[in-house]
């Protein structure tokens, strides 16, 4: 792949070029190119009044805005390094991450450095750590998030990539669903303010909010959309109660990501974005996108799970065995992938470093990322999900891939979503607990499941509570099931046929 | 539930309202069909096997010696009316 043009430079060209085009749109409010730039310069401002060492990395504190925005351009423009966690994080979250990658001051959109509180500077243990500029974290799920320095060559090799594949240009709308700290920014945000395009923000405070997302799509055209499939249920379900005529013409590109998308989601997409091409994208915050599935025209209708599609151009990828084998043919393993957006390790992070390795079987030089994600590779070639490779758990002795028991359960024809989750239990150490949203109308019972379990699983894997309810389950800010919710639910006479 | 008469196989009723109040609250009594294996598919655990003991010798005046601790016994409605009436029978009335 060619060099790419650097972000910063390809920034300031639209500034130069189209001092007053739209570079952003926050609550029906546009922010020029010209004025990005003049918030960015009065932001770099603080970054100057600091006593910052030439490699001194800041964190940045922000929920989405054009301020927000702004301070990160700053920081770009400048050369400084930047982690960007979730504002979300609980304080001590927060301090602790400053704390590991190095950042004395946290910066805030409004003004404000604050001094973080912590015990000197570590050890910086990064491999390669000239050329990064952003650093991201991973979400946390399983303890402390960790953070993941993104080459300054590689967010540019990826920028080249998306604009090229979803023809983001000036004159092109794109909306930006995520939340600012996610990599889908990369392409929403990054990308389009690289290309001269528009960038039409949600903000997270009315993410959930169907009928504000209807009509902030009503308002500003947009070519290009990227969200987690519970943003297009939101739509939908807004679109069918107050506006059901309601069509988006000008969207051409239309992508999914980070989590599967449910069948009466996908099914309805065509009649909202009638000109759209749709996408099935797989990536990670550590490589960045690798995988895309572009669906074919009847696609939304065919039903069953969607493959992720073919590598990008330059991604390399490998199915591994449970012996660490590669698989030449069809069947079930970790996947692998190795891509040119990818970071070189965690930062400050040696026992979580396991998980950036050479080729299993040392085929070539590249170096790969374990996703803990497991697939299915069919003897056409077409990979697809299965879930987490890393969901094993012992269950009277027997190892029990929690991904696999919510497979079964999804599989089920009256099941339209399932959780699995692990409890501790005085008698066997650890019991399976299921949450399930039947499908509408259903009357589907824990015998009926239980039997299907059975059917499909060992004994140990048949979960030992059987929760069936006709509410959605809880998910996260970002639209996944929130397993957390699930372990721990509140009290709730909503959650019918508890059964032990 | 409560007019159960004295018929040995009129069990099945009783046996089937104790495992769905213990075991399967959200089914009804015609969902649960007298030959369902509840051994294979989790309904009763191994725990569950010892509650169900209790009850039946709670409530029908039985001591289940070791060698009926067959789970076989306990698989499904019909093998625990039997296992009931099989006991029962063979236990001579007021002793």
């Amino acid at each position: 792949m060619a060099e790419a043009t650097g972000f910063r430079d390809a920034f300031l060209a639209q500034v130069r070029e189209r001092p007053d085009a739209a570079a952003l749109v926050w609550h029906g409010r546009e922010t020029t190119y010209r004025e990005l730039y003049e918030m960015a310069g009065k932001a770099g401002a603080q970054l100057v009044a600091l006593d910052l060492g030439p490699e001194e990395p800041v964190g940045i504190v922000a929920k989405k805005s054009p301020e927000a925005v702004a301070l990160v351009l700053a920081c770009v423009l400048a050369g400084r390094r930047f982690l960007l966690p979730s504002p979300a994080f609980a304080d001590g979250t927060l301090t602790e991450l400053f704390a590991q990658s190095g950042c004395r001051y946290a910066l805030t959109p409004y003004g404000d450095a604050m001094l973080v509180a912590w015990d000197g500077p570590p050890e910086l243990r990064v491999a390669e750590w000239t050329d990064v500029t952003f650093m991201l974290t991973t979400s946390g799920s399983t303890g402390l998030p960790k953070v993941v320095p993104l080459h300054q060559a590689a967010v540019d090799r990826f920028i080249a990539w998306a604009a090229e594949k979803f023809d983001i240009r000036p004159g092109r709308g794109v909306l930006n669903y995520a939340p600012l700290n996610f990599d889908l920014c990369l392409l929403d945000i990054w990308t389009t303010l690289a290309h001269g395009g528009r960038v039409v923000l949600v903000d997270p405070d009315h993410a959930a909010n169907g009928y504000h997302l209807l009509e902030l799509l009503v308002r500003h055209e947009v070519h290009v959309v990227q969200a987690v499939p519970m943003f297009y249920g939101l739509l939908l379900y807004a679109a069918m109660t107050r506006d059901p005529d309601r069509r988006f013409a000008s969207v051409e590109h239309v992508m999914f990501t980070g989590d599967a998308i449910p069948q009466c989601t996908l099914e309805q997409l065509p009649g909202l974005f009638p000109a759209a091409r749709m996408y099935n994208i797989y990536g990670c915050t550590e490589t960045n996108d690798s995988f895309v599935h572009e669906l074919g025209p009847q696609a939304t209708r065919a039903g069953g799970p969607l493959p992720i599609g073919a590598p990008l151009p330059g991604v390399h990828a490998e199915v591994v065995g449970t012996d660490g084998t590669v698989l030449s043919g069809p069947g079930t393993g970790e996947l692998y992938v190795s891509t040119p957006f990818q970071a070189s390790g965690y930062l400050n992070r040696p026992s979580q470093n396991h998980r950036f390795a050479p080729h299993p079987q040392g085929w070539d030089d590249r170096r790969y990322f374990r996703t803990g994600d497991l697939v299915r590779r069919t003897v056409d070639g077409e990979i697809f999900l299965l879930g987490r490779s890393d969901f094993q758990v012992k269950v009277r002795g027997v190892a029990i891939n929690t991904a696999q028991v919510e497979r079964v359960l999804l599989d089920h024809p009256d099941v339209r979503e399932a959780a699995v989750v692990t409890q501790p239990d005085d008698l066997t150490g650890v019991r399976l607990v299921a949450s399930v949203q039947r499908a509408e109308g259903s009357r589907l019972n824990s015998l009926v499941l239980r039997s299907h379990c059975a059917k499909h699983l060992p004994a140990a894997g048949i979960p030992a509570e059987l929760r069936i309810g006709d509410e959605p389950l809880p998910k996260t800010a970002t639209g996944k099931v929130d397993r957390n919710a699930v372990k721990f639910p509140d009290v709730s006479p909503d959650v019918q046929g508890r059964v032990s | 539930m409560s007019n159960v008469s004295s018929n040995v196989s009129s069990n099945v009723s009783v046996i089937k309202q104790f495992l769905i109040d213990e075991f399967l609250p959200d089914v009804s009594a015609a969902e649960l069909d007298v030959d369902h294996d509840m051994l294979s598919d989790g309904v009763i655990d191994s725990l569950g096997v010892l509650k169900l003991i209790a009850w039946v010798e709670e409530r029908f005046g039985l001591t289940v010696s070791d060698t009926e601790l067959d789970p076989d016994n306990f698989r499904t409605v019909t093998s625990i009316d039997a296992f009931i009436a099989n006991n029962t029978r063979s236990v001579p009335a007021g002793s």
